[in-house]
């Protein structure tokens, strides 16, 4: 169809403008390939994670009271925090636990509240208020949520072989001093130890000693609070104003010296601790928060499970806004490191959880994703359209990712599960805008009158005809997703990816279609020579299938590009 | 293409073809919106995703020992070591698995006691295994509570799944709000009663402290001041024989921590007979005080034994007491048992309580009971994922309703005719038929049940822009037809909507190919089916159902068109005559009013 008048061609629309600008311009190239680079720095670095940070504030408060019923808790600490409470802004539902000798009262903002704020608010609050605390209660704990620092990115089961020849204690002081070394590492936050144990010197006293030597605990707890004392040095002066230190050493250093504590006389003969009680240099065995481990030697699902052994979990969480995968990795890399001289100890280590390698994972398989669906389309196109065509629309899905992601990535935006799954969501809207220039560019090229116009000018025309219903479509579609990024809750936080990136993604498609594919047309698509030749057979020059012929139907050039194909 | 245009013309000739597109549009509209109803397409919000983890949660009675805690744990590890998927399991004693979006929400930092214990477990790779691990899940659940939860009975072991979307305490949650605390109870009871017992539900728990027999010493005040002794010495020598204290600590140069000296009873010696109360009686004797005079004191002398009911937790929620019951459910969406639960539950209470349900919000599954003869007041809250999915639903429907307002204003502005926009938007909303037939079609063929998940409705939101791109390249270009070459309106639309066939079938396939991955994802399934299914309706929608309504409307015609003064004049002329009686009514009304409250104040 078309026009098939030889006036000059008004351009009406921002889309001929666009393509008018570009089409000759030498840096359309470098503009291009620079959109390109920036994407893949943007897609190399970018933090990934598996699933998009949701702001989640909160906070909770603890106050112990000794002795009072969970009734008393209620009334004297619950009731009143509570009410306080709900005259911070922002708080969306407070929740209080009344135990016995305890209570605690947690607080949950809106879902987006900026959580430093927040938790100023929960100080601030409960600092105000601080007058009001009843007589007898501890001084309260305000603890807020912190989800970054919180849930942990990799977890490292560590535990000892039959080989092993460290104890406990020392076998857990191996640990810290690993535990020490991954706190260095770049945007590592938090470190724990889950299911570890102290050193502890345990006094384990007979109770029927105790009544035999007509003894009572608190005496031996006055004995021992005596002992055990630590000084600072003592400076002295001389005559000839020299100072002099003297150093008091804690007076128990082993557990000989436990063993020897005096704790009373019995018939004028000395009772010592070790003659009522044993002293062990042990574990803190009052803590019963052991880890245990059953695994798979080697991962390989033809043997069978272990038995339960005995293990300490390492966790490490990462700072907000920092890549999962990259820290991740690093504390891999350290562990490894440590893999021969934890081998001389007997100590092995097993990774149980690893959010980096999930992320990345997802991330990959998204991606993949992606480049097959493009593929795909590509190849659809060449049918349809031709091979020079298909390549043109191909191009112009890398440039609009690229352009997306370095967006996202600038406005500091993670690379996760949701923010890929709005790249998969456009993806099919992405490519319409090239489709339809690129439909329109063929079809001006294979429509009567073509041999009058200049190729440019004809491209720009092209561009220009589709470009005001094209703009108000993707501008149609572009308002469909906007309204989401008001979406609240839970929910709406977990999507806002997807109103955060569409929308760039669609306006970046309208822009590369408009530059890219009359200048890549031009790069690569030729006028047809012979309109008249309506025989693939009888082409001389068989240059191109375009070229072929112009056929007022795409059915019969469908046949032609498949023939090629063939 | 020829044909099409053939064909497309063919049925703008004549006004009862036209009508037979228009109704068969609307009898489908409808037939695929009776498949909510019928069951055909179940909604869900987000469903479950096959993952390389899960973790169990075990909870042995208020009160219980680390080492009843460890049987039941030990129960669940036997039975967990044939699976042969399984690369290996962590089992976290008296607290919680390193913290994960799940136990955020559920509790686990706040675990400390003895009577808890969660158990994480790695599975082979997701692509490596057959079964998803949420079918494993499934299988393994009723085995393993029935072998283990009795070994110390009133244990619960729960499953927990990563969630695919944002983390809920569970999938249903009922609050049951109450200011009599063992009435509280008791309902709560039976909420979890009929939990139980509804299909599909698994996992139920109260979460309430159990109410166990301790025992408590009362100090005889009068005793203690003649021996001369204090309360707190009493407190201090109980805690330190039994749980044992840190009295000093040590600083070492080659160890990370200060060592404590810990004191208390050895093992052997403090463990108790039995549980009855001469056991604690005579192990109480053999402690002593010494008061100021140097004078030993048996504790038993100033302390009276009795044996009392624990205190349990009082929870609040919003200043309110309450309980929760919470339940999940097993590969099933929550929306259908929790109506079946409410059911049961509106019936069962009827005969105690004064039941009455809560106005149309997102809480309005809720129940308000009010008891018959002490006329005290409960409310049965749901909350969980069905809060969330409902919050939801009604966000991205208006959402929904904004982009539509939206697009509406937009080809507004563009066309400058209110009845071409009505026709695109309209037009774009029928792609829910494909989107609905698509889920229905997707459900058979799949083994699992399909749901329509909010990533659909998000798929469905971006069709409406799809589609309307559809009919608005289409007018666009008929529009050009009639105006700058003079075309027939009929033969106009019939060659655009020709014309405009290959690029409207070139980009839904793209979109059909470039979603076809995604229809497998088990969670951006939704989302690939609904643009699929949608985007075939919106081709269908687009070339057929928008041409007629395009012949039908005379805004298709060029400016100088002059209208035919016949329907259009017609319906505004009774719809003005219409808004203007109601305008002098409500006048009227007003007016009426105004002199009758002048008239009263007078």
């Amino acid at each position: 169809m078309g026009k098939t008048t030889t006036e000059p061609y008004v351009i009406k629309d921002v889309a001929g403008k666009l393509g008018q600008g570009f089409l000759r311009n030498p840096l359309t190239a470098v503009l291009g390939i620079v959109i390109l680079a920036l994407g893949w720095i943007a897609l190399s670095t970018m933090p990934r994670e598996e699933d998009p940070q949701i702001a989640i504030s909160g906070g909770g408060i603890m106050v112990v009271m000794p002795g009072a019923t969970p009734l008393e808790i209620e009334n004297i600490i619950s009731k009143p925090l509570e009410k306080k409470l709900r005259e911070v802004q922002g708080i969306q539902h407070v929740y209080s636990t009344s135990m016995d000798s305890v209570g605690i009262v947690n607080v949950m903002y809106y879902i987006g509240e900026n959580r430093e704020d927040s938790n100023l608010k929960l100080y601030d609050k409960i600092m105000q208020n601080m007058d009001m605390m009843p007589e007898g209660v501890h001084q309260p704990l305000v603890k807020p949520f912190d989800i970054d620092i919180d849930v942990p990115i990799i977890t490292v089961a560590l535990y000892q072989n039959e080989s092993s020849r460290l104890s406990l204690v020392e076998f857990n002081e191996e640990l810290r001093k690993l535990k020490h070394k991954i706190n260095g590492i770049d945007n590592v936050a938090k470190t724990t130890l889950h299911g570890s144990h102290k050193e502890q010197f345990n006094i384990e006293v007979d109770v029927n000693k105790l009544s035999a030597y007509h003894l009572s605990m608190g005496q031996i707890v006055t004995a021992l609070k005596q002992l055990a004392v630590n000084v600072p040095d003592i400076k002295g002066r001389t005559k000839g104003n020299k100072l002099v230190f003297f150093g008091v050493s804690n007076a128990i250093t082993s557990i000989k010296d436990i063993e020897g504590v005096r704790v009373t006389s019995y018939r004028d003969s000395p009772v010592y601790l070790r003659d009522v009680a044993q002293v062990v240099q042990g574990i803190d065995k009052q803590n019963f928060q052991d880890v245990e481990l059953i695994f798979r030697p080697n991962n390989d699902t033809s043997q069978a499970l272990s038995k339960n052994i005995s293990q300490v979990t390492l966790s490490v969480s990462k700072l907000a806004g920092t890549n999962a995968v990259f820290v991740a990795q690093d504390v891999m890399k350290l562990i490894e490191e440590q893999k021969p001289h934890f081998e001389k100890l007997g100590i092995e280590y097993r990774k149980t959880r690893d959010y980096g390698e999930r992320a990345n994972a997802a991330v990959d398989e998204l991606m993949h994703h992606l480049v097959i669906t493009i593929i795909i389309i590509a190849i659809m196109l060449v049918f349809a359209l031709g091979w020079r065509e298909s390549l043109i629309v191909t191009f112009s899905v890398p440039a609009i990712l690229a352009i997306t992601l370095f967006i996202a990535y600038i406005t500091g935006q993670t690379m996760n599960r949701i923010t890929l799954f709005a790249f998969l969501l456009s993806l099919g809207l992405l490519v319409d805008a090239a489709i339809i220039v690129i439909e329109n560019i063929h079809r001006h090229l294979h429509s009567p009158g073509v041999e009058d116009k200049e190729m440019g000018a004809l491209l720009v025309e092209a561009t220009d005809e589709v470009g005001g219903p094209t703009n108000i479509a993707t501008l149609a579609i572009i308002m469909t997703m906007v309204p989401m990024a008001f979406v609240g809750g839970m929910m709406g936080s977990f999507m806002k990816p997807i109103p955060y990136n569409v929308p760039v993604a669609l306006f970046a498609s309208l822009i590369v279609a408009y530059i890219f594919t009359p200048y890549l047309s031009l790069k690569l698509l030729k006028k047809p020579e012979h309109p008249e030749n309506n025989d693939l057979e009888h082409n001389p020059y068989g240059i191109c299938e375009i070229c072929s012929g112009s056929h007022h139907t795409h059915e019969h050039h469908e046949n032609t590009a498949t023939k090629e194909e063939k | 293409m020829q044909r099409l245009e053939s064909f497309i013309y063919w049925i703008l000739k004549s006004e009862f073809r036209k009508k037979m597109v228009i109704l068969l549009t609307i009898a489908a509209f409808f037939a695929s919106l009776l498949m909510f109803p019928l069951g055909g397409v179940l909604a869900r919000m987000l469903p479950g995703k096959s993952a390389t983890t899960y973790s169990i949660y075990v909870d042995t009675p208020t009160g219980s020992s680390i080492q009843q805690t460890k049987k039941v744990t030990g129960c669940v590890s036997n039975i967990l070591r044939d699976e042969e998927e399984i690369l290996d399991i962590s089992i976290f004693y008296a607290q919680g698995i390193p913290l994960d979006y799940a136990g955020l929400v559920k509790g686990s930092l706040m675990k400390r006691t003895e009577n808890v214990a969660e158990i994480s477990v790695n599975l082979t790779p997701t692509s490596a295994r057959e079964e998803a691990s949420f079918l494993m899940i499934s299988r393994l659940r009723p085995v393993i509570q029935e072998t283990c939860q009795n070994l110390i009975p009133g244990s619960v072991i729960k499953f927990v799944e990563q969630p695919s979307g944002p983390p809920t305490l569970a999938q249903i949650v009922v609050e049951v709000h109450g200011e009599n605390i063992p009435r509280t109870r008791k309902l709560a009871v039976e909420v979890a009663d009929i939990l139980t017992n509804t299909k599909d539900l698994v996992d139920i728990d109260i979460m309430a402290d159990d109410i166990y027999e301790k025992y408590q010493l009362i100090p005889n005040i009068e005793k203690i001041a003649l021996a001369k002794l204090s309360i707190e010495q009493v407190n201090n020598i109980l805690y330190l024989a039994f749980e044992g204290m840190v009295i000093a600590t040590k600083n070492s140069e080659n160890r990370s921590l200060q060592i404590p000296i810990f004191l208390g009873l050895s093992d052997k010696t403090k463990r108790l007979k039995d549980d009855s109360y001469n056991a604690i009686r005579s192990k109480l004797t053999s402690l002593t005080l010494m008061n100021q005079q140097g004078l030993m004191i048996p504790l038993t002398e100033v302390v009276k034994i009795i044996k009392v009911n624990s205190h349990p937790t009082i929870m609040h929620k919003d200043l309110k007491r309450m309980i929760n019951v919470i339940a999940e459910t097993d590969n099933v969406s929550q929306v259908y048992p929790l109506l079946e639960a409410r059911a049961t539950m509106e019936e069962k209470f009827s005969d105690k309580y004064i039941v009455s349900s809560a106005p149309i919000s997102t809480y309005m599954f809720d129940l308000e009971l009010e008891h018959k003869r002490t006329g005290e007041k409960f409310l049965l809250r749901w909350d969980g994922e069905m809060k969330v999915t409902l919050d939801t639903f009604r966000d991205l429907g208006a959402a929904f309703i904004a982009a539509l307002v939206l697009i509406f204003f937009l080809l507004v502005i563009y066309y400058k005719s209110f009845a071409l926009s009505a026709i695109i938007l309209g037009g774009s909303f029928l792609s829910l038929i494909g989107v609905i037939i698509g889920h229905w079609v997707a459900d058979l063929v799949t083994t699992q049940t399909f749901f329509l998940t909010a990533t659909s409705l998000i798929g469905f939101i971006a069709l409406m822009g799809i589609s309307s791109r559809n009919s608005l390249l289409l007018i666009d270009y008929a529009m050009g037809l009639i105006k700058d070459q003079g075309m027939e309106r009929k033969r106009a639309i019939a060659l655009a909507s020709a014309t405009r066939a290959i690029p409207i079938f070139l980009t839904a396939v793209a979109i059909i190919l470039g979603s076809a991955l995604l229809a497998g994802d088990p969670i951006f399934g939704g989302l690939g089916v609904a643009l699929i299914s949608g985007t075939v309706a919106a081709v269908f929608v687009s070339l057929l159902f928008v041409p007629v309504l395009m012949d039908n409307t005379d805004a298709m015609m060029p400016d100088d068109f002059v209208k035919p003064p016949k329907e259009p004049s017609k319906f505004f002329a009774s719809l003005g005559t219409m808004l203007d009686s109601i305008i002098s009514k409500i006048k009227n009304f007003v007016l009426g009013y105004l002199e009758k409250k002048k008239e009263d104040k007078k």
